[in-house]
């Protein structure tokens, strides 16, 4: 009986499940599962002993809610909603960083992250705002595009290798506002509807789920 | 009570674990193999998703695995949990320490690399004058890598270099297969030129796409009948007789009850990975009259690379056959005693074409950026390296008796840090790479001598090496610990030297030579 159960489980092991084919994104949009006789299916026979269930269509929190900025104080959050539509703007027809909801999703982010992590945003947006009131005397949301790169391009560099980011911290957080908001944007609900919405497929993963986990109750 | 007494308890269910189970159990030996962590059923445990609707978005899940850079969002749940296992580094000399305790262990995802040493390695010490020689040769152990790379199905392309051994390849396909490019032959012509010999890359085609202990070593051993498997069984100390000094067996706790349980057998193969084995033995207090057991913690150098881009394939407009395929370049550097360089060992270069660039490349961001990323796009060619580290008596693992993890068993501390050579090594390697892109007329986008923390490979060996000196090393040439024989060690743990090569061949190798040895000795009655 072991060794007929070992035998099942690798036979559902697929093609090529090398690490980099398990986890990277793949072009794949796996349809919905199918409903399985709807609600007047569930428990065919009826007896204690079939208790099977219909699946629940259910809907996502983005889909019916906004999500509420809570880590950023008004003046930096600002800041990051202007830096965010600079850094990924619509182009060739998909949503920018804003449609994306890209800010509110790294306000979320950055409130959960490590405090160096929190303290790299918060200095760097702070930092903005305060070039912006020296050059052009108003905040960095309140500059127009001419200026806003007036600010950015000194701070920008190229970067040869990802684990070794600027280590000036204004730089380090252009560096790594820049990844940010573009991960956050192609990730988005907003791009994956506006991939489909096209024809062309949205990135999909192969999820781990959590493996037999230890419980500490 | 229904206490069994195996022969052979087996600590572990990776590709060590698995071979040795496969050849003890093929011998009539009856095994028990304990893993700490569950069994994963792929199809169940895993699940498409859209990475939209990913909590995080595709980010990890921030400070979850902070030493883990392969983690992602989509695969952190294969890891090993931090908070649940920790272990402790000077924050100055980080470590990732990566590990994986699902049934088959980090056999379920290794990159299938498949490389022989070369006497290069063994003998290293010759050759260098300096370290210490494995006790064996390539000569020892050509005969078991040969039956390896049948069981996991080895391509590659047979070449003739003494650094380079060529092993017992199976026909067609594989990585790196297929007609070359002119990029990539552009790149051979000038290596070869420099004396630097370019092959293909050496890989695994394993079975139905996967070369795990899971699918080629255990379902042959547990048909044998002889084989019985416990997961989330975490040891916690080997046990031994106090009259004879052998060991008899092992205390457990199961990992959702945490029951402390213990398990008699006449032998104890550790195979749990370089680090759980030693951080066994370190708590168990055994095999350490040498005073090296946790010592020469070693593994290779990640992360050097240069990128260039190719002027005609700019654009969009590279010709068919231009771009695209790779070249694997085996060890080149120090290869004879006369050359003298600032850095001892050598290192392998992977160099690949017809990737685009990143965005990291330029200073530049919004249209413009995407403009410059679509100009690049395809153009480029790209190389990286496999450094060997040293293997140094002080960069070494000891336990923590402050930390304990989630079963209340103390923790690694590891104290590793790089030195000048590795340093040089990679800034040759950057140097090399840059000068043979810009002698094709390619232009350089991108280049770093910088490379990830220890550990990052995730081939860490050394910790327990062999050696034919019980004052120098903690294992003999047959895997047994030099105090106790009935107490092996079969994993990486064992290495002397790793090479800039994946370990992945030579741990099945001496797995199998170990086993097969042992087997030997307990029919004598020797063991």
């Amino acid at each position: 009986m072991r060794r007929r159960r070992f035998v099942q489980a690798l036979a559902a092991v697929p093609a090529a499940p090398v690490l980099a084919a398990q986890t990277a994104a793949v072009p794949q949009n796996p349809a919905a599962p199918p409903a399985q006789g709807g609600r007047g299916g569930r428990g065919a026979g009826g007896g204690r002993g079939a208790q099977e269930v219909a699946p629940v269509e259910l809907t996502t929190s983005d889909t019916v809610a906004a999500p509420v900025a809570r880590f950023f104080t008004p003046p930096q959050f600002a800041a990051l909603r202007r830096l965010s539509g600079l850094l990924t703007p619509p182009l060739k027809g998909n949503p920018g960083a804003l449609e994306c909801g890209a800010p509110e999703f790294l306000d979320f982010l950055l409130g959960v992250s490590p405090a160096d992590r929190q303290q790299l945003y918060r200095n760097g947006l702070d930092a903005l705002n305060a070039l912006a009131k020296k050059q052009f005397g108003k905040p960095f949301a309140e500059v127009d595009d001419a200026q806003a790169h007036t600010i950015l391009q000194p701070l920008l560099v190229a970067v040869p290798w990802t684990y070794d980011p600027p280590r000036d911290p204004l730089k380090h957080f252009l560096f790594a506002a820049r990844q940010d908001v573009e991960t956050a944007t192609r990730n988005s609900p907003e791009w994956s509807a506006a991939a489909a919405g096209t024809g062309r497929r949205g990135g999909a993963a192969l999820v781990w789920n959590a493996i037999d986990p230890v419980y500490r109750g | 009570m229904a206490a069994k007494e195996y022969d052979v308890l087996i600590v572990g269910s990776g590709h060590s674990g698995g071979m040795a189970a496969n050849v003890l159990t093929r011998k009539g030996i009856s095994c028990l193999m304990l893993n700490a962590g569950p069994e994963a059923d792929f199809a169940r445990d895993r699940t498409a998703k859209p990475v939209s609707e990913l909590p995080y978005r595709g980010f990890n899940k921030p400070g979850r695995l902070p030493h883990v850079y392969q983690a992602t969002e989509a695969n952190a749940n294969q890891w090993v949990d931090e908070k649940e296992v920790p272990y402790t580094h000077d924050p100055a000399k980080p470590y990732n320490w990566v590990r994986v305790r699902l049934l088959g262990g980090r056999s379920l995802f290794w990159a299938r690399q498949s490389f022989r040493l070369s006497d290069f390695e063994f003998k290293a010490a010759d050759l260098e004058g300096s370290g210490e020689n494995w006790p064996i040769s390539l000569a020892d152990l050509a005969p078991y890598y040969s039956q390896v790379e049948a069981i996991f199905r080895v391509t590659g392309r047979k070449e003739g270099w003494p650094q380079f051994p060529d092993g017992n390849f199976v026909e067609g396909g594989g990585f790196g297969g297929g007609a070359e490019s002119r990029t990539i032959r552009r790149f051979t012509e000038l290596a070869n030129g420099r004396g630097i010999g370019v092959s293909r890359m050496r890989s695994a085609l394993g079975v139905n796409g996967m070369a795990s202990s899971l699918n080629l070593l255990l379902p042959d051993a547990i048909s044998t009948g002889k084989l019985d498997i416990v997961s989330n069984a975490i040891v916690r100390e080997i046990s031994v007789d106090k009259k004879t000094g052998l060991a008899d067996g092992a205390h457990f706790v199961e990992r959702h009850s945490r029951r402390e349980m213990h398990v008699k057998a006449r032998v104890v193969v550790l195979a749990a990975g370089s680090l759980e084995s030693t951080r066994l033995l370190l708590n168990s207090g055994l095999a350490n009259s040498s005073g090296v057991l946790g010592h020469y913690l070693h593994d290779q150098i990640y992360g050097v690379s240069v990128v260039a881009s190719v002027p005609e394939a700019r654009d969009g407009k590279a010709p068919a056959g231009l771009m695209g395929g790779s070249a694997f370049v085996p060890r080149f550097r120090n290869l004879k005693k006369e050359e003298k360089r600032d850095f001892i060992k050598g290192y392998c270069m992977l160099v690949s074409s017809g990737a685009g660039a990143s965005p990291n490349h330029f200073a530049a961001y919004g249209e413009e950026l995407r403009k410059l990323l679509d100009r690049y796009a395809g153009s480029c060619v790209s190389g990286t390296i496999y450094g060997e580290r040293p293997a140094r008596f002080e960069n070494h693992v000891r336990i923590d008796k402050e930390v304990a993890d989630a079963w209340g068993i103390p923790v690694l501390h590891v104290d590793v840090k790089d030195g000048d050579n590795e340093h040089n090594m990679a800034k040759d390697a950057a140097n090399t790479l840059e000068e043979l892109f810009q002698a094709a007329g390619w232009d350089i986008v991108s280049k770093t001598d910088r490379f990830y923390p220890p550990g990052y490979s995730i081939h860490e060996v050394g910790t327990a090496r062999m050696g034919d000196d019980p004052r120098k090393s903690v294992l003999n040439q047959w895997n047994q610990t030099h105090d106790i024989r009935n107490l092996l060690v079969v994993d990486g743990a064992a290495f002397v030297t790793c090479g800039w090569q994946n370990p992945t061949m030579t741990i099945l190798a001496l797995s199998m030579r170990a086993s097969e040895h042992l087997g030997e000795e307990m029919r004598k009655g020797n063991v």
